[in-house]
């Protein structure tokens, strides 16, 4: 085991191997407040990627209704359990936020690998903590689609009284969209016996060898986000392949510049925003105050990681419900909860813009500059002061070109009265 | 008999015994050793076995590679044991089936014994089988007596198994129901003869009371612990005797007049809501015998369907006006 620095848990932390990190990192966020479970993503990705025969079961990219969904069945519910038994009582966070290093304090628990090693098998220790689901928990990738939880029991024939109030629904589900995450520390990465799983030094995509996979499934295993997935036609596994030749700038769409994946560019919904990120030498973010991605994670930190008391250092980030408990928010994307939701529910002048940049070109966009507009409204959002201008947003891929260019008040079409059933 | 496997099964069963427990733990009852991985060197060999047969690149010879090795370690973990053994208390089943095939279960719901004949008469069972059962060399004993007397039932002449229930003058509906009852019934019936031999149930008579309770909730409860009682100590139960319990249990197919849970004649739909069609004006009387020529207004309606057509008369009467 070797030691690395977590940034997300504010720590170093043990890892089978030496930290090496790529020059930059695929990563992406998912606005949870925007998702509505099309699964038009799920959809564009199958239908890229997992079309073929022995792929029937794999849904790279899945949407599922939490609390209750799940793909494979109660894939963080299993994990979070592995870990408290290994645990019991310490998976806490301490600390208090500091900057890029410490954003979120410090996990005080233990993250898969660390709790590993007290689950010795005849192997030995096992490099993550984990479990290899069954086909039952595979069979159906939609499970509790819709299905609410309530904190209070119901009375026949009668409504919720003030249900609707915000800041938390007494009745509520949201819709969490998953891919897989690209970890700065793969659980699969560590497992597999065979080292047919690799991070590429230019993005960070993590990819499985094809030739060197021998179908052991210690990927499956130890992969907390259960995003590895067997093939039985071929033997081998296979996982998300962060669409690398669109990021690559090779899909003839993108006039020869890097694109965003397919599930992040069908989003109906444009909750998704995927960029790539340079890293400083010790793997943390290197600064760069207007890419989009960094100052919704480190500056206004209202995209707060998935499960980050894992410790793979996933590179997928989440805009929290703002209606949903706080409690389940905090053990499913950390301490940052509460500031990222009050930060949410009524942004400032610059988040409001940069929010405008979800969904609306497929290229990826590296820099973004506001050109400031005119107040056009104002109210107050829970006693919060809110002031909406209508501020136009630039968006540039990593060459300077200019591939965006939006206003915060989305611009009024009317149509003209002869094609007014027309589509 | 010829013992055959799927592919796919042998493989995850191996798969499952060479990694963790299942996460779930090992279910009430089981003994905890069953589920233990196998040594360390075993698991080994299993992966360098295996790994020889990724170096064969002819599709066909590949798979058949694949398969002996698992189908090798299926055996060397003794995960075939519990199938072969059980199979031995059969003699029915052993002797009059050609092929028993053993398939992979997608999840509970999908496991479970069929029989299948074909055209000349050859006779193959298919058992669905959840592979991480194996792990547990107890239950899933007991699982497969189960399903062993489910086709025992289905081979034995004495039995008198009819693949189609013969159910005349029952809806689509009332046909679902009735299916249901008929495996709660025989269920009983394999249960009570399994504790009775000794060995334990896949549910217990209080287990099985209390389905039987829902299923049958109209009858007195005197006649319920009855009727529970006959099928769980029948040595010889009877496809025909089953099915004299699960056809009509209330009676109402006999009664003269609209019961409550009894079919509507117009929808088909069971109903304890019926409408008096003693007091229906001659005009709806009309309208309904004009879509039901047979129907006679003493055998009532149901109250949904009375709904509709007096929202059909109110139609046709605001276009009028």
């Amino acid at each position: 085991m070797s030691n690395v620095f977590n940034w997300q848990l504010g720590r170093e932390m043990e890892y089978p191997y030496e930290a090496a990190y790529p020059d930059q990192q695929f990563a992406f966020i998912f606005n949870t407040n925007r998702c509505i479970g099309c699964q038009t993503c799920t959809m564009a990705c199958k239908s890229t990627w997992t079309f073929s025969k022995g792929q029937e079961y794999m849904w790279w990219n899945n949407v599922e209704t939490k609390p209750y969904g799940g793909y494979p069945h109660h894939w963080d519910v299993k994990t979070l359990d592995l870990l408290e038994q290994a645990n019991p009582g310490g998976q806490n966070w301490g600390g208090k936020p500091e900057d890029v290093k410490a954003p979120y304090g410090q996990f005080n628990g233990k993250t898969i690998f660390e709790a590993a090693k007290s689950f010795i098998g005849p192997e030995g220790a096992n490099r993550a903590l984990g479990y290899l689901p069954t086909d039952e928990e595979w069979s159906a990738p939609n499970r509790y689609e819709d299905h609410p939880v309530g904190n209070e029991k119901g009375v026949k024939g009668q409504y919720f009284q003030g249900g609707e109030l915000l800041p938390e629904h007494k009745t509520w589900f949201f819709y969490l969209a998953r891919i897989c995450n690209h970890c700065s520390y793969p659980a699969c990465l560590a497992a597999c016996p065979r080292n047919a799983i690799y991070k590429r030094p230019e993005d960070g995509i993590v990819l499985i060898d094809q030739e060197r996979c021998r179908g052991y499934r210690k990927c499956m295993e130890a992969c907390p986000y259960k995003k590895t997935y067997y093939r039985g036609t071929t033997r081998t596994t296979e996982k998300c392949i962060g669409c690398f030749p669109r990021v690559e700038g090779r899909d003839q769409a993108g006039g020869g510049l890097p694109m965003q994946t397919r599930c992040m560019a069908s989003c109906i919904g444009q909750i998704r925003l995927q960029g790539l990120i340079e890293l400083n030498p010790d793997g943390t973010w290197k600064e760069a105050r207007h890419n989009p991605l960094y100052y919704l994670i480190h500056v206004a930190k209202v995209a707060l990681p998935l499960y980050p008391q894992f410790g793979t250092e996933p590179n997928g980030y989440y805009i929290p419900p703002r209606w949903v408990s706080r409690p389940y928010l905090r053990q499913m994307f950390g301490p940052g909860v509460d500031d990222a939701i009050e930060k949410y529910s009524a942004p400032d002048r610059e988040l409001l813009a940069v929010l405008q940049l979800f969904g609306k070109d497929q290229r990826i966009c590296h820099r973004y500059e506001i050109k400031e507009g005119p107040k056009v409204f104002e109210t107050e959002v829970r006693g919060k002061k809110f002031v909406m201008y209508n501020d136009t947003i630039i968006g540039y891929a990593k060459d300077g070109t200019k591939i965006i260019e939006t206003t915060v008040e989305e611009p009024l079409h009317v149509r003209d009265a002869k094609h007014a059933n027309s589509i | 008999m010829q013992l055959r496997y799927d592919e796919d099964f042998i493989e995850t069963a191996v798969f499952c015994r060479a990694h963790s427990p299942p996460p779930s733990g090992p279910p009430a009852g089981a003994s905890p050793t069953n589920s233990c991985r196998p040594p360390a060197l075993q698991i080994a060999r299993f992966h360098r076995e295996r790994e020889k047969c990724y170096d064969l690149r002819d599709p066909d010879a590949r798979h058949a590679a694949f398969f002996q090795v698992h189908l090798d370690w299926f055996r060397e973990w003794r995960l075939e044991q519990p199938l072969t053994e059980v199979v031995e208390e059969f003699v029915l089943v052993r002797g009059r089936l050609t092929t028993l095939a053993v398939r992979k279960a997608t999840g509970r719901h999908d496991e479970g014994a069929e029989l299948y004949v074909n055209e000349t008469g050859e006779r193959t069972g298919l058992l669905a089988l959840r592979p991480e059962r194996l792990l547990h060399r107890v239950t899933v004993r007991d699982f497969l007596r189960h399903e062993f007397m489910h086709l025992h039932d289905m081979l034995d002449p004495a039995f008198g198994y009819a693949p189609a229930l013969d159910l005349p003058g029952l809806n689509a509906a009332q046909k679902r129901l009735a299916r249901e009852r008929y495996r709660l019934l025989w269920d009983i019936t394999i249960d009570g003869r399994l504790a009775a031999a000794g060995h334990t149930p896949a549910a217990t008579r209080e287990q099985h009371m209390l389905a039987f309770d829902r299923g049958y909730s109209f009858w007195p409860e005197a006649r319920r612990g009855e009727t529970l009682d006959s099928l769980w100590r029948c040595p010889a139960p009877r496809h025909t005797d089953l099915l004299a319990l699960i056809a009509d249990p209330r009676g109402l197919q006999d009664a003269a007049r609209p019961a409550p849970g009894g079919s509507c004649p117009l929808c088909e739909f069971p109903t304890f809501h019926w409408a008096v069609a003693a007091t229906l004006a001659p005009a709806m009387l009309r309208r309904i015998l004009a879509a039901f020529p047979a129907w006679q207004p003493e055998q009532g309606l149901c109250s949904r369907c009375l709904e509709t057509y007096e929202a059909s008369a109110a139609l046709e009467l605001a276009a009028a006006q």
